[in-house]
């Protein structure tokens, strides 16, 4: 049995959090999005930074019960070489990406930390920021990728559930559970200015998994106070594997979870992919969310081939092209923002010349 | 005239605009034009050479009678500022520089410690050093000394329109400081803008009230207009506040008496 540390379990500083996601009265949720939307106008504006996903590998040596590329589907497995990665960025950029979220699976034999090192410095040279979202590492090796460019790490706990986790994560080295709570903390250990948190809702209960995510985030912003903080909000979806959320969150729901976040954490980037529908998307964005992916693909590669007939890690929901999204969120009045980082800001944080 | 000196430059509009957070650029440049904002800040990261429908710097440095101060928001420590201030200058061309060092990207609260050091190597550098700082008298005071064309004390946290929260402190800089001391940050309301140039403040600088509102031009000029009058009524004279009440008889009468 995994012993949770205090941070997680003892904190009651979230009353006011869990009060807003346990009342499920429709009065409630329309007063929670009225002070959501001001709060976010007020601190963020009327912009909305977005980047898009590159799939690096599907390869990967953990066996999540819920995931399309977990390594016992029969999915077809492949990495993209450098000279794909180059196209790949090249085909991103036509369509105006210059913020991208590097991915892969697990670490395997064949897709370790070199090759990811690699595939950062590749996205950072014509990049204007890189993000990662691939498997934990140590402080050394996120220093590194610091070092190759890469400023923002996303890890989702899945569900802080440990009883949930254990079951879930049927093998492979995804199965340490305080091994990945602990990854935000070596990351910004490591210089790495942005961690995004998440749990994957259905997996276990909405509201405890939502006050332990809090918890987390509220621990990294204390201890780390250099550090960047966001908070994505997935939903299952139909894999690969065809994995039946335990715990379905609705429309209704994942909206209150989203908003008692903006609420509680008024200065939190939060962030929605394609996951969801247009519809939610675009909704959200004007009351609580404040970083979107667009022209997602979730197969390997997956840009420059147009439709992959592959499977990807999960299905998409809102497949509007790049020029269509951008064009839901100007009638919103919301600018879509495709630059919003200098490269002169990149290298680890905190480093101080003469110091360091 | 009554005008803005900053080293060698002169505005005569006292209301700076920040040209972030607005919902197109064609808004952004509306509100600019109503503000009759001379000198606006736009950040780095939003220069976008790239993709033009994207870049923030372009529209605004082929708007007449506007003077581009680049600013450094997104940078954490001074010598990333440094950098920022380099490549700023290189591709607008302004002399001027916002330093903007916000360590902690929830708060954005600025770093005192790095911005002195970014602020003492740019101004060496010949750079017109614009700092956000937190109302603290003393670093106003060594920055000055550094050589900074002015302070630029927050009144509130960024984004937060608690307006001048700071203004106890900030009437303390203004007392003290031999350079423009211009407030930068948390003004909700164009009375706030008012009271703050009424204290004696150089300038105003606004960006999220402008850009939040509903009508970002129509707010713009009432920032233009309260900014204005502040100044006026400053320049004026205000009346002092009492609370004591004028004895009818003199208090002091015996003084001098012979007996």
């Amino acid at each position: 049995m995994t012993l949770l540390p205090d941070w997680l379990t003892h904190n009651n500083d979230c009353r006011e959090l869990e009060a807003m996601l346990r009342n499920r009265s429709p009065e409630s949720l329309e007063t929670m999005a009225a002070r959501s939307r001001a709060m976010t106008l007020r601190r963020f504006g009327r912009t909305m930074p977005l980047y898009a996903p590159l799939y690096l590998s599907n390869y990967c040596s953990s066996g999540c019960a819920y995931c399309g590329f977990a390594s016992d589907r029969t999915t077809p497995r492949r990495k993209l070489s450098e000279e794909e990665i180059r196209r790949e960025i090249a085909a991103m950029k036509q369509l105006g990406i210059q913020d991208i979220l590097l991915l892969t699976g697990e670490r395997t034999a064949t897709v370790g930390f070199e090759y990811l090192q690699r595939a950062v410095e590749i996205a950072a040279e014509s990049m204007q920021r890189v993000t990662v979202e691939a498997f934990p590492m140590s402080v050394e090796e996120y220093r590194e990728l610091a070092m190759g460019g890469c400023t923002g790490i996303t890890i989702y706990q899945e569900t802080y559930d440990p009883l949930q986790y254990e079951a879930l994560h049927r093998w492979g080295p995804k199965k340490d559970y305080l091994y990945r709570l602990e990854t935000p903390e070596r990351a910004l250990e490591g210089g790495i200015k942005t961690v995004g948190l998440g749990v994957l809702f259905g997996l276990s209960d909405p509201v405890t998994d939502a006050l332990m995510l809090y918890r987390h985030a509220r621990h990294l912003e204390k201890t780390y106070w250099r550090g960047g903080i966001s908070v994505s909000f997935p939903r299952l979806r139909p894999q690969t594997g065809g994995y039946e959320p335990t715990y379905p969150v609705d429309d209704h729901l994942l909206a209150r979870i989203i908003l008692a976040f903006r609420i509680a954490m008024p200065d939190v980037e939060l962030v929605l992919s394609t996951r969801e529908k247009p519809s939610f998307r675009d909704g959200m964005a004007g009351l609580a969310i404040t970083r979107m992916s667009i022209a997602s693909r979730t197969t390997v590669g997956g840009y420059r081939e147009g439709e992959s007939p592959e499977e990807g890690q999960f299905e998409i929901s809102d497949s509007r092209t790049a020029e269509e999204f951008c064009q839901a969120l100007r009638n919103r009045r919301i600018e879509p923002v495709f630059k919003n980082w200098e490269p002169a800001y990149n290298g680890p944080s905190g480093e101080i010349p003469g110091c360091s | 005239m009554d005008h803005l000196q900053l080293a060698a430059h002169t505005f005569s509009s006292r209301l700076i605009l920040g040209t972030g957070k607005f919902s197109s650029a064609a808004l952004m440049l509306e509100a600019v034009k109503a503000s009759g904002a001379q000198l606006v800040t736009v950040a780095l990261r939003r220069f976008n050479r790239e993709q033009l429908e994207d870049d923030l710097f372009g529209p605004l440095s082929e708007m007449p009678g506007i003077t581009l101060m680049p600013n450094t928001s997104g940078a954490s420590t001074a010598a990333e500022a440094i950098k920022a201030a380099h490549i700023s200058r290189e591709l607008s061309g302004s002399p001027f520089i916002k330093v903007e060092i916000h360590p902690n990207p929830q708060h954005l609260m600025p770093d005192p410690i790095e911005t002195m050091e970014a602020a003492r190597v740019l101004a060496s550098e010949g750079f017109l050093v614009m700092p956000y700082i937190s109302p603290d008298p003393v670093l106003a005071k060594r920055l000055e000394d550094v050589g900074c064309a002015s302070v630029m004390p927050l009144g509130s946290a960024i984004g937060s329109g608690q307006g001048l929260a700071s203004a106890a402190m900030l009437s303390i800089i203004i007392r003290e400081s031999s350079i423009p001391v211009i407030v930068d940050a948390g003004l909700r309301a164009p009375s706030e803008a008012a009271r703050a140039m009424e204290m004696g403040c150089s300038a105003v600088l606004v960006n999220s009230a402008i850009a939040a509102s509903d009508n970002p031009a129509e707010m713009a000029a009432a920032f233009r207009d309260a900014t204005d009058a502040g100044r006026r009524a400053f320049k004026a004279g205000l009346m002092r506040e009492s609370s004591e009440a004028v004895a009818t008889s003199p208090l002091t009468s015996f003084l001098g008496e012979q007996s």
